[in-house]
């Protein structure tokens, strides 16, 4: 098949190119740039703006080095990404190109990047619970199969390392791991991590590096988004792990700028929420098929701002890590209480207890910088504060199972209060109190 | 007149993401609908503006939203104008029904792909359902648009077949007997003052963005049992009433309308998930179903229905599911049905709306919102009422997420000067756990004759504030130099609060309370703020004494939480006024 050329570029920016005329290009259609003189392929780009006068492009290894003479090669089909099993326990680019050096992959089929929306009415509620270990996540905020929650952190906490923990010892078919603007140590670091857990030859890593091509970075979460999606199709339970949507979104707001579009807030477009909900949504459990998880990374300085502060409504919750903690106050699992009805009967009622005097006790200690935490009960609480933060807040320990942090938990409440202060039941005191 | 069997079509000249312009040389309806051929599929738009063709006198350029993702679409693609504003299907088999925003039926379009794909679409309702229909008009009896013409049972709603709303003076000329039909078939034929004949089904097409008319409007005062006790005491909301409902993320909003959705007494509840997480509607439609309706004690769902337009599906399509909705609810208000509605969330109606004008490159107002945002929110919010010519109401509550809980932006200001109600959700409740975290200190109401008295309301109040204010003085000078007397009175308002604001959704006992037994925790919590307590003081000092106090009220609010989990027959709810007088006799009060 001979495929229409285009012999002139009109205007070359960071990131995007134009055509005059009408070439006849379909909009989010496919075309190859092509060096002039020796037809050798420069990059693929994508038509994301057409009008009758002039054709819009993003270019996906970046614009520099192209001239007006450049040659667009028209593919007429929708960008798509390759699918194959062989994928497992290699690397590829935010395009689905081969990037670790090995062999080329032989893909089975080409599947579709344009991830339409799953219809609800097949998916399932969420009620199987994806333990960690973490006691602060198995019990305060119980991670469920096909949620979608991020981690929220300041730059330089320690995420990805949360992450990496998470997925050694995650219960899942395959893991997805979908890196936007990383550093070449924070990449390294995954790798390294993912194949002492064995769990390597499960996983496949999509990277793209800071430095690289903005649009190989936007395109990377479709892609990689899209071949998890057909894992999930095939009745695999998929693990995403999305770091760093911050980065991510610092990209759409460059090309936003580049293309001219009204900013809302900060500079980012008034898309941002539904941008990133298209890809957070792809996480599901879907009936007769697997299950898609997604756990991302948002770096952020304040939870005010546009990126955390979108995520946070699309999201089915949030962990929030400071001074390397996961912080009980500001974290949450939406999907929880699907799952610790389930468990031991203690569960949601220590839950609750300990999350009310945890928020007393951060009065108290606010009290105390003031000098006015004197009176006993107020001592009680700052001495449980630092006990909490210390035993229960640690996200790096050794694994822990359920019940023994259950255990753990009434310890804690012993050590401080009298049974009556904690407005635990009486049933439950009774059951429970001098177990521990 | 537009003669509006001819087809009318037009060119594209521009496409970017879901705004396409339109060369078109006939005429075009602002606000008509049109179809966009793109690959063999039918996209849907809506017409938005029109304007002169610079390159052709003869011509127009007619720019348009799409509803569905526009992959494919090239220039010179063909556009068919509709003649016909944006509407929805009206008529019998409306509630159980799960739909996308578009009234796309969701479970239809399952049996084709598992996925949402662009140009997919069925009927609203179903056409081979069977209804029972019986005529209540017969031939020669004057008619206009909204009389009744006959009924049908739907589940256990009766359910009246309306003359449509767009028809005036007219004659039956004739109607069917009594028996079974489906929604496409004929059921009567009506002539108007011109000598036109009408054919009229179950069911009708009605125009989404205005309004379908009140028979007698009247101010919303009869409060609504919603059985969240923070609500129906401090905040009521009246049947045909508007609320705002502002929070945070994880503030609880979801779990709030969920309550709602489940508890409050009303014929029939709307849900429109505008723009949010698809799994929050899914667990609506699929776990609801197995609950019980309070009042008909049958499947939640038989008084349901919803829009699930989620977040990730197409930005305009969530425009028009809030308008699609309200008119749903006008039209049973219209019936004479209690209907509620939920919209979750407004705010990301008005981001559609954001960027959708963004895209067209209008001005933008404040944090880029179109400048016209306020009076559209108030357009939206003033379509729900109480109709006293029809016994019905459409009561309209709708969340907000503010940008960063910030209750400054603008769609939850614009919503708080639309709305005769307001909840704030407040982040530090949520925080500690307090839900629902609804502040009671922190919110309006427009009804004035709720379910406990406007005195005894405000007693309550007035000790919760109490309390927040010597908690302000015990955080700044401590605990020792706040006297007894207000300790107990900061002591009784966290009873309040802990045992009456808090309430837990997942507690079978708790998660609803009707009016009864509302009225009886009000007797409980007015005693509790009347009465002095004498507590034995005996050789303790001062914070001996303080020490005692808060061990006393500790072990009634762990009694008075105990209370409201396990309560259930009529003697140990009548138990509680009095365990609460013990308690402050200082007897042995517990049982």
């Amino acid at each position: 098949m001979i495929r229409k050329e285009i012999n002139k570029i009109s205007e070359i920016g960071k990131a995007l190119i134009s055509v005059e005329g009408n070439p006849g290009v379909a909009l989010n259609h496919v075309v190859e740039l092509l060096e002039a003189d020796s037809n050798q392929s420069l990059s693929f780009a994508k038509a994301i703006n057409i009008t009758e006068d002039t054709t819009r492009f993003q270019v996906f290894n970046g614009t520099t080095g192209l001239s007006t003479k450049t040659k667009i090669r028209m593919h007429e089909i929708p960008l798509t990404a390759g699918f194959s099993s062989k994928m497992l326990g290699r690397s590829f680019d935010g395009a689905g190109e081969v990037s670790d050096g090995g062999p080329e992959v032989i893909f089975e089929k080409q599947v579709s990047t344009r991830l339409d929306t799953l219809n609800p009415t097949v998916r399932n509620v969420p009620k199987q619970a994806l333990w960690t270990g973490i006691p602060m996540i198995d019990v305060f905020n119980t991670l469920v199969k096909s949620q979608k929650i991020p981690i929220f952190a300041g730059p330089t906490e320690p995420y990805n390392r949360l992450l990496s923990q998470i997925a050694k010892g995650a219960q899942a078919d395959v893991i997805i791991f979908a890196g936007i603007g990383l550093k070449f140590d924070e990449y390294q670091y995954f790798k390294e991590q993912l194949s002492q857990s064995g769990n390597i030859d499960k996983t496949i890593m999509f990277t793209h590096l800071a430095g690289d091509s903005q649009i190989k970075g936007l395109m990377l979460p479709d892609v990689a988004l899209s071949v998890a999606r057909e894992f999930g199709d095939q009745g695999k339970d998929v693990l995403v792990l999305l770091t760093d949507m911050t980065n991510w979104s610092n990209i759409l707001r460059n090309v936003a700028n580049y293309q001219d579009m009204i900013p809302s807030l900060q500079g980012y477009p008034g898309s941002l929420y539904s941008e990133l909900a298209k890809r957070y949504e792809v996480a599901a459990d879907i009936e007769g098929a697997g299950s898609i998880t997604i756990i991302g990374a948002t770096t952020l300085e304040s939870l005010e701002d546009p990126v955390p502060d979108n995520t946070g409504y699309i999201t089915e919750g949030q962990f929030f890590l400071e001074n390397g903690k996961l912080k009980l106050a500001r974290s949450l699992s939406r999907l929880k209480q699907g799952v610790n009805g389930k468990t031991r009967s203690d569960h949601r009622a220590i839950m609750t207890a300990m999350a009310s005097l945890l928020a007393d006790a951060e009065k108290a200690y606010e009290a105390s910088e003031v000098g006015a935490a004197n009176d006993a009960y107020s001592q009680k609480l700052l001495r449980y504060r630092t006990d909490f933060i210390e035993n229960v807040e640690e996200p790096f320990g050794e694994p822990m199972e359920l019940e023994a942090a259950l255990n753990k938990c009434w310890a804690i409440l012993k050590r401080h209060f009298d049974s009556t202060e904690t407005g635990l039941s009486k049933k439950l005191i009774e059951e429970y109190w001098d177990k521990n | 007149m537009n003669d509006i069997n001819k087809k009318r079509t037009g060119n594209l000249i521009s496409i970017q993401d879901s705004l396409v312009k339109a060369r078109f040389f006939d005429d075009v309806i602002m606000g008509e609908t049109a179809e966009i051929s793109v690959d063999g599929k039918f996209l849907q738009a809506e017409v938005l503006q029109i304007q002169p063709d610079p390159k052709n006198a003869d011509a127009g350029i007619v720019e348009m939203q799409v509803f569905e993702d526009l992959t494919g679409a090239k220039i010179g693609d063909e556009v068919v104008f509709k003649g016909t504003p944006l509407s929805v299907l009206l008529g019998p088999g409306l509630l159980t029904s799960v739909w996308d925003g578009l009234q796309n039926p969701l479970y239809k379009l399952s049996e084709e792909d598992a996925y949402l794909k662009p140009g997919m679409n069925a009927p609203a309702l179903d056409e081979t359902v069977l209804w029972d229909f019986t005529p209540i008009v017969k031939v020669g009896d004057s008619v206009s648009g909204g009389d009744v013409i006959g009924t049908v049972p739907e589940g256990k709603v009766d359910h009246k077949i309306l003359v449509p709303f767009k028809y005036g003076a007219c004659k039956i000329e004739s109607i069917i007997e009594k028996r079974s039909v489906n929604i496409t078939q004929k059921v009567a034929v009506i002539v108007d003052e011109l000598n036109n004949k009408h054919e009229l089904q179950l069911a009708f097409r009605q125009p989404v963005k205005s309004p379908i008319p009140f028979r007698e409007r009247a101010i919303p005062t009869k409060p609504i049992s919603t059985g969240v006790r923070v609500i129906d005491l401090l905040a009521p909301v009246g049947y045909g009433g508007t609320v705002g409902n502002p929070g945070p993320f994880g503030a609880g909003k979801t779990v709030l309308q969920h309550s709602l959705c489940k508890y409050a007494v009303a014929d029939i509840i709307i849900m429109a998930a505008c723009g949010e997480r698809a799994g929050e509607a899914v667990e609506v439609f699929k776990e609801f179903a197995e609950l019980e309706d309070p009042t008909t004690g049958e499947s939640l769902m038989k008084r349901m229905c919803i829009f699930g337009n989620t977040s990730s599906m197409p930005v305009a399509a969530r425009e028009a599911s809030v308008f699609i909705a309200l008119t749903v609810g006008e039209y049973y208000r219209y019936q004479g049905k209690k209907v509620v509605l939920l919209a979750d969330s407004t705010s990301r109606w008005a981001q559609a709306l954001r960027e959708r004008s963004g895209r067209q490159g209008d001005i933008p107002g404040p944090e880029a919102f179109p400048m016209d945002i306020p009076d559209q929110i108030k357009g939206m919010y003033q379509r729900a009422g109480e109709d006293l010519g029809t016994g019905g109401s459409l009561t309209f509550i709708g969340t907000v997420s503010p940008a960063g809980g910030n209750f400054q932006e603008p769609v939850t200001q614009a919503t708080m000067d639309a709305t005769g109600g307001f909840w704030g959700l407040s982040q530090d409740r949520a925080d500690a756990k307090k839900y629902p975290a609804i502040d009671p200190l922190v919110y309006t109401t427009s009804v004035y004759d709720g379910f406990v008295s406007w005195k005894d309301r405000n007693k309550m109040l007035g000790t919760l504030n109490d309390a927040n204010d010597i908690d302000q003085t015990i955080s700044t000078i401590g605990l020792k130099k706040v006297p007894v007397s207000n300790y107990i009175q900061y002591q009784k308002g966290l009873t309040i609060d802990f045992c009456v604001m808090q309430q837990d959704a997942f507690e079978k006992n708790d998660a609803c309370t009707r009016p009864e037994r509302l009225e009886i925790i009000n007797e409980a919590v007015q005693n509790l703020i009347e009465r002095e307590i004498n507590f034995e003081v005996g050789d303790m000092d001062d914070e001996q004494l303080k020490e005692q106090i808060k061990h006393k009220f500790d072990e009634l609010r762990q009694w008075w939480r105990e209370w409201n989990y396990s309560a259930i027959n009529e003697e140990q709810i009548r138990h509680l006024p009095k365990a609460v007088e013990e308690f402050i006799l200082q007897e042995e009060y517990a049982v």
